[in-house]
């Protein structure tokens, strides 16, 4: 029997994972009165490790912030059996979440992304429109502190992020204004990076080293942005406490969930409501870890998606060559602009559906000598080291191209029956398959990238190899919608099956953009908590 | 592999290391910027993962010819090849010469500072993407 352990009596709400989805929740229900204790499998992110402006910067940041929980392996971490996907999965198991190493891309959803069964004839919409999550855009914009410009063609007219746009800086304008010759479409980047001091965040000075660790506590990760706010405001964070299966009463509501501390002891940690925000993947998992005699496909699965409809982003990249020093490793990374010139569907493409485009630096030296982007096909070693050497590094723009991969059932999380984490709890197993629309996707639009980089003066491009290291965005593993049967938990997250049981997190996708998916995430979080507070005199509790 | 390299393996190392990073334009080789001796060791203090995989490599390639053996790597294991060509050039780019010779001052601070009109207003860079209007398609029913 695990041991009861502190909070009486039990606090109203639960959450499982400190990143971005959980950071808000947490913040919202703290302001309205909530009792709120949060369980994350990792610790803080130590930014004394972020090296930036050290010699070993690129040497040390891959490993010390390295994104594959496979090759990390930390306290926080648990294994992902992926020998049957073409993706690997990314992600940061700490407070903070994902956003202490993503790119900070903020990007809105566009309003066919809410709509593409209606617009397309394909997949599902969303059980909300643009519209109808618009204000929340604008709100977590500004508790998170985004940087950008009003009035982007691609989306309908609102209300802008509150801070001015990071640079667009000398590789930037050059790639500008090849796209107006072109008469493609291009924004100033919107970024969760702060452009000015703004709450708790600094002024970027442009390290271009969001993704290892922002040292200088400019990027919006929820470790800065959300965390302190909310354990001021009375929420109880654990820290290294490892949720290994949710606890289901005799009526079939959640009432908490066992967990492990870092020694291995285990506890319950009982509660009115429970929230999961455990990512794409670790929220089916736990899922799946709830089974008992009852329930033996797991909790919340009546409908069998728990952990089906797996998307993780298919990632290309193209890089250009130009002759101008163009100072390419500093700036931001963040995104100096993107272009949505090809996002929407045409179908004499021969494909449905569309991919940002982000326009990222290139990095250090180091960087000019990896495999990826610039491909073992393309190598520097030997005789022409230097000149090769010299005419990457600083000289060289990279587009970073987000392309939107549909809901298929087949790929999916399941329980590893052989492997387990430390503490014995099932490792996470992927099964994804790109699908045809995903491949002539991808290679539609890395044709496109390199049409943009030669317009801009490239006088050479590269089109990355592929790789399966770009699961950044886990998605679409407990899908929301109207039907019970066709989904897992309905538009403000609540588990048709589960009355008290809530996932905020990207699980609930029911399509995946071709966006980058926090600031989406975090609307959607901030959407659902807010219902929940708004009713909470109709909310079952456990008891 | 602990942080005491051998002398044997040094060598190899440093035969290797040029392969991969001669001298040119100015910047010395990869042996000549010390990636085969005490930058070496700082790799190795600071990416201690990268000691195994390179004492599995030095082991194979002693004797060898070493453009044979980089390209063999670079064929036939490329896990492996990633390992050297990340402590071979993670060791040279150390060398503060090798930086001034390519040019590469490190990441420097560099605050945001505000331009007027700021950048994406100068010449009317938007002008063209605001003349042409939404490209968006609106959610069926909220059509402008």
């Amino acid at each position: 029997m695990a041991a009861e352990k502190g909070f009486e009596p039990p606090p109203d709400v639960l959450i499982v994972g400190a990143g971005a989805s959980g950071a808000v929740a947490a913040v919202r229900l703290a302001e309205a009165g909530f009792r709120v204790v949060c369980l994350e499998q990792g610790d803080w992110p130590d930014y004394s490790r972020a090296r930036a402006g050290q010699p070993d910067f690129e040497l040390t940041s891959g490993a010390t912030w390295a994104w594959d929980p496979n090759v990390r392996n930390a306290p926080g971490d648990y294994p992902v059996e992926e020998s049957e996907s073409d993706i690997t999965a990314l992600m940061w198991n700490g407070v903070g979440g994902g956003t202490v190493v993503y790119a900070a891309h903020w990007q809105r959803s566009m309003p066919s992304d809410f709509r593409v069964r209606s617009l397309d004839g394909i997949a599902d919409d969303w059980p909300f429109t643009y519209e109808d999550l618009e204000p929340f855009y604008v709100r977590v914009e500004r508790d998170w502190g985004v940087s950008g410009l009003a009035g982007d063609t691609a989306f309908p007219p609102g209300e802008g992020p509150p801070m001015p746009p990071v640079p667009l800086s000398r590789l930037g304008r050059r790639v500008a204004e090849a796209h107006n010759r072109l008469g493609w479409h291009w924004w100033p980047g919107p970024n969760a990076i702060a452009t000015r001091p703004y709450g708790r965040l600094s002024a970027c000075v442009q390290w271009a080293a969001c993704l290892w660790g922002c040292p200088e506590g400019a990027k919006a990760s929820v470790d800065r942005t959300h965390w302190p706010v909310a354990t001021e405001r009375g929420v109880t964070l654990l820290t290294r406490c490892r949720v290994r299966r949710l606890l289901v009463g005799p009526d079939g509501l959640v009432e908490g969930a066992v967990y492990v501390d870092p020694d291995g002891a285990e506890h319950q940690q009982r509660a009115a409501v429970t929230i999961l925000c455990a990512n794409g993947i670790g929220t089916p998992r736990l899922l799946l870890l709830s089974a008992d005699d009852r329930r033996p496909d797991g909790l919340a699965n009546s409908s069998g998606l728990v952990g089906r409809r797996l998307m993780m982003h298919p990632f290309g990249t193209v890089v250009g060559l130009f002759e101008e020093d163009l100072g390419s490793w500093q700036g931001v990374w963040g995104q100096h602009l993107h272009s949505l010139e090809f996002y929407e569907t045409d179908a004499s493409r021969g494909f449905a559906r569309g991919a940002k485009w982000g326009l990222q630096p290139t990095g250090g030296p180091l960087s000019a000598t990896a495999s990826f982007p610039w491909g073992p096909e393309n190598p520097i070693w030997g005789p022409g080291f230097h000149e090769r050497l010299r005419a990457r590094l600083g000289r060289s723009a990279m587009w970073g191209i987000i392309a939107e991969d549909l809901p298929e059932e087949a790929n999916r999380v399941t329980l590893d029956p052989l492997r387990s984490d430390r503490f014995g709890i099932p490792a996470a197993r992927l099964r994804y398959r790109l699908s045809e629309n995903s491949r002539r996707l991808v290679a539609f639009h890395q044709a496109r990238a390199r049409e943009s980089l030669a317009a801009a003066g490239a006088y050479e491009t590269v089109v990355a190899p592929f790789i399966r290291a770009t699961g950044w965005h886990l998605l679409g593993t407990a899908v929301m919608g109207e039907d019970p049967e066709r989904s897992v938990v309905d538009q403000w997250g609540r588990a048709h099956d589960v009355p008290n049981l809530f996932v905020y997190d990207g699980s609930v996708w029911p399509t995946s953009s071709g966006m980058n998916p926090t600031a989406t995430i975090a609307a959607f979080a901030l959407r659902a908590v807010e219902h929940l507070i708004e009713h909470r005199r109709d909310q079952r509790g456990a008891p | 592999m602990s942080r005491e390299v051998s002398a044997e393996d040094r060598a190899t190392l440093a035969a290797l290391a040029d392969v991969l990073i001669p001298a040119g334009q100015g910047a010395p080789s990869a042996s000549e910027a010390g990636a085969a001796g005490p930058w070496l060791d700082e790799v190795l203090r600071l990416r201690p993962d990268l000691g195994e995989p390179l004492a599995a490599i030095l082991a194979a390639a002693r004797g060898a010819e070493p453009a044979a053996a980089v390209a063999g790597l670079q064929a036939e294991q490329p896990a492996a090849f990633d390992a050297l060509a990340a402590v071979v050039a993670g060791a040279y780019f150390l060398h503060p010469e090798v930086s001034r010779a390519i040019g590469y001052p490190g990441q420097q601070r560099r605050p945001i500072v505000p331009e007027e009109p700021p950048d994406f207003e100068q010449d009317g860079l938007l002008a063209s993407v605001l003349a042409r209007g939404p490209i968006y398609r609106p959610t069926p029913g909220r059509e402008p």
